[in-house]
């Protein structure tokens, strides 16, 4: 039933604006402040939090609705959900969770994540934005750059070196309003794909966060870090898929339409085995995205069991969104088309939140046990 | 305002053309593995029926028939939205009837509910289109009956309601119990439920009545109507090309459309 709420509200609310949002890339405050009105910005916040309560399966089912509508809108649904609301639900304490949970889910704050840093992208923990304790508050220094949803963002969870250490040891997280004196937006980028989510800049100059807006422990940021991203990848799973599916449903309808040498081209073989092709890999994609979102449904590890959903529904969405384009011909490199749209945003998902790349890296040491 | 709401699950009907199949054993459309959903009406009559309560009070209650384990999301749903109580009526047969016996065991459901003021139904189903549950529902209830209403308000303990007719709409005050059928309005979109009110709606209980419970074991309301053969209408399109200079292929065209009574 959960998935019926979500695809209705993709179907009524995100599906007729995709086309314009991508077009335009403006940034659907109204339609965000829908989805919190009916409980999606804070799926997995508990309910005396003021969230919905529900569990990672719902979740990644949801979200794949809303990606099957539009990346870009899921792109700052996710975010807010996975990588803003998850660690102050994990980490943070009684009191922060009750300060930032009611509004993060109600749709009066948004939030982001900021971990990347100008030096340091899959080398997360080489990070250089410093933290230093002075007095009752926290001092911040340092520029995060490729943070989603940094421009309307209100809250924001800032990876910060805090002690001399190196690597993850030294790591701490932040809770940072927007509001605290030393924080701002910096440069806007311009992308190829998700645009109606905001991918900016952050820069913090001597920012002064509360002590008590420390999330965790000191030195725990490192942990958070990747913990939350362990379902942020589920997330980004679902985006994969939901774009996937996209690409297929669309090709699948052109295919039944499109008629060439006095046939359908649905009736060519070599369009019958792409959309096979699609079809399997998106279920192949799908069921690695449930196997994961079920572990830690039940509390188990999942560390490597999301990286797999990330990483093959991310090279499935690739390589579906490519097959749609291709099928539909020149219909599918032009903007009055979909597929061309699904091709763009789909490059994302195989980059952020740790590439390929890096999810073969996180899968091969599990594999070969290597710590 | 106390209202009783009869729901149907439909295979949707948004599913595309070629999704749609009839069974020969049957002659009912094929519903196995298909998504299932709020025959489209009847989820304008739940919305109806959620304003009436917001704006007079009382108590809303959805009542489905069907196969136990298909319809569940239906009511579960029904409660989601803002329903109070929920009762399905466990009929394995029921996608093969005809409105006349699911009127039997509707109505003696509904008696066994009890107290109501309002019936609502969908105008039509979206798979069968029979638009006959209403008639039939206040015959059996002895219940006043307007069909194809798409407004109503409530007035000092009265109704009166806006009936949409080909020529335009009616407005007639209705009395109390009364089955209504209900169209669609601009002001009636379903409403979607929030998601703590999916989960809430997971633990609230469900009635669960067979026909037998209801006394209508063979209620044999069909009796006298026999579904013979069903088919999916074939439409076929003809591409013809005038030949000739312009002013000729105007004239041609003329006729032709002369001939097929278009003009
Ligand atoms: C639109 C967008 C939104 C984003 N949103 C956020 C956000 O909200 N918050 C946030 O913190 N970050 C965000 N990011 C940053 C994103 O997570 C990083 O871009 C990503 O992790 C890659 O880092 P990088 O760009 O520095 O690339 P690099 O790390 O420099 O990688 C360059 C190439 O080298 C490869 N490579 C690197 N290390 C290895 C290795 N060990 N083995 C093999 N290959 C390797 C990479 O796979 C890649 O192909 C976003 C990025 C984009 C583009």
């Amino acid at each position: 039933m959960v998935q019926g709420l979500a695809r209705d509200f993709a179907t009524r609310e995100i599906l007729p604006r995709a086309a314009h949002l991508d077009h335009t890339g403006e940034f659907p405050k109204d339609l965000i402040q829908k989805a919190a009105d009916l409980g999606l910005m804070g799926m997995t916040v508990p309910e005396q939090y003021g969230g919905a309560g529900m569990d990672p399966v719902s979740y990644v089912i949801a979200q794949e609705e809303f990606a099957r509508a539009s990346a870009g809108v899921q792109a700052i649904i996710t975010v807010n959900n996975s990588l803003v609301c998850d660690p102050i639900v994990a980490f943070g304490s009684e009191s922060q969770k009750r300060r930032y949970l009611p509004g993060l889910s109600s749709g009066k704050d948004l939030g982001c994540y900021c971990l990347t840093e100008p030096s340091s992208g899959s080398d997360a923990m080489s990070l250089r934005t410093s933290a230093r304790l002075d007095g009752d508050a926290w001092v911040l220094n340092g520029t995060k750059t490729f943070v989603t949803n940094g421009v309307e963002a209100t809250i924001c969870i800032v990876y910060a070196r805090s002690a001399p250490d190196p690597g993850a040891k030294g790591i701490s997280a932040f809770i940072v309003e927007k509001q605290f004196p030393g924080i701002r937006v910096g440069k806007v980028e311009k992308k190829l794909g998700i645009k109606c989510s905001s991918t900016a800049e952050i820069i913090l100059d001597s920012c002064r966060a509360p002590k008590e807006n420390l999330l965790g422990e000191p030195g725990m940021g490192g942990r958070i870090a990747l913990a939350t991203l362990d379902g942020g990848r589920l997330g980004i799973a679902a985006q994969a898929v939901g774009i996937a599916r996209a690409a297929l449903e669309d090709s699948a309808a052109f295919a039944r339409e499109r008629r060439q040498f006095g046939q359908t081209i649905g009736e060519f073989q070599a369009i019958q085995w792409a959309l096979a092709d699609m079809a399997t890999r998106i279920d192949a994609a799908r069921l690695l995205m449930y196997r994961a979102a079920y572990l830690r449904r039940q509390g188990r590890p999942y560390t490597k069991e999301a990286s797999m959903a990330k990483l093959f529904a991310s090279e499935a969405a690739m390589w579906a969104s490519h097959k749609a384009v291709q099928i539909h011909g020149g219909y599918g490199y032009i903007q009055d088309y979909a597929p061309e749209r699904y091709f763009r945003d789909a490059k994302i998902t195989e980059i952020y939140e740790g590439t390929s790349e890096i999810q073969r890296v996180v899968i091969s040491r599990h594999v070969l046990g290597a710590r | 305002m106390d209202t009783i709401v009869c729901l149907k699950q439909v295979v949707d009907p948004e599913l595309p053309q070629w999704d749609f199949a009839i069974d020969p054993a049957t002659k009912r459309q094929v519903r196995m593995g298909k998504p299932l959903v709020i025959s489209t009406y009847d989820e304008n009559a739940l919305e109806l029926a959620l304003q009436l309560k917001e704006k007079t009070g009382g108590k809303v209650t959805a009542l489905t028939l069907g196969p136990q384990g298909e319809v569940k999301d239906a009511v579960r749903l029904a409660l989601a939205m803002g329903a109070d109580e929920a009762v399905v009526i466990d009929d394995p047969q029921s996608p093969q009837r005809l409105a006349a016996d699911k009127a039997s065991v509707l109505a003696a459901a509904i008696k066994r509910i009890g107290r109501f003021d309002l019936v609502l139904t969908g105008c039509e189903s979206a798979d069968w289109v029979e638009r006959a549950m209403a008639p039939f529902l206040a015959e059996a209830l002895g219940a006043a009956c307007v069909t194809f209403i798409s407004r109503a308000e409530s007035r000092d303990g009265a109704l009166s309601v806006r009936r949409t007719s080909e020529e335009g709409f009616q407005t007639v005050d209705v009395r109390l119990p009364a089955v209504l059928s209900v169209t669609s309005d601009e002001a009636i979109r379903p409403r979607l439920p929030k998601v703590k009110d999916i989960m809430a709606a997971m633990r609230k209980p469900v009635a669960n009545w067979t026909r037998a419970d209801l006394g209508a074991e063979d209620a044999g309301g069909a009796k006298g109507v026999e579904v013979k053969d069903v088919s999916i209408p074939e439409r076929t399109t003809k591409v013809e090309f005038l030949e000739g200079e312009p002013a000729e292929q105007a004239e041609a065209l003329v006729a032709r459309l002369r001939a097929l009574k278009i003009l």
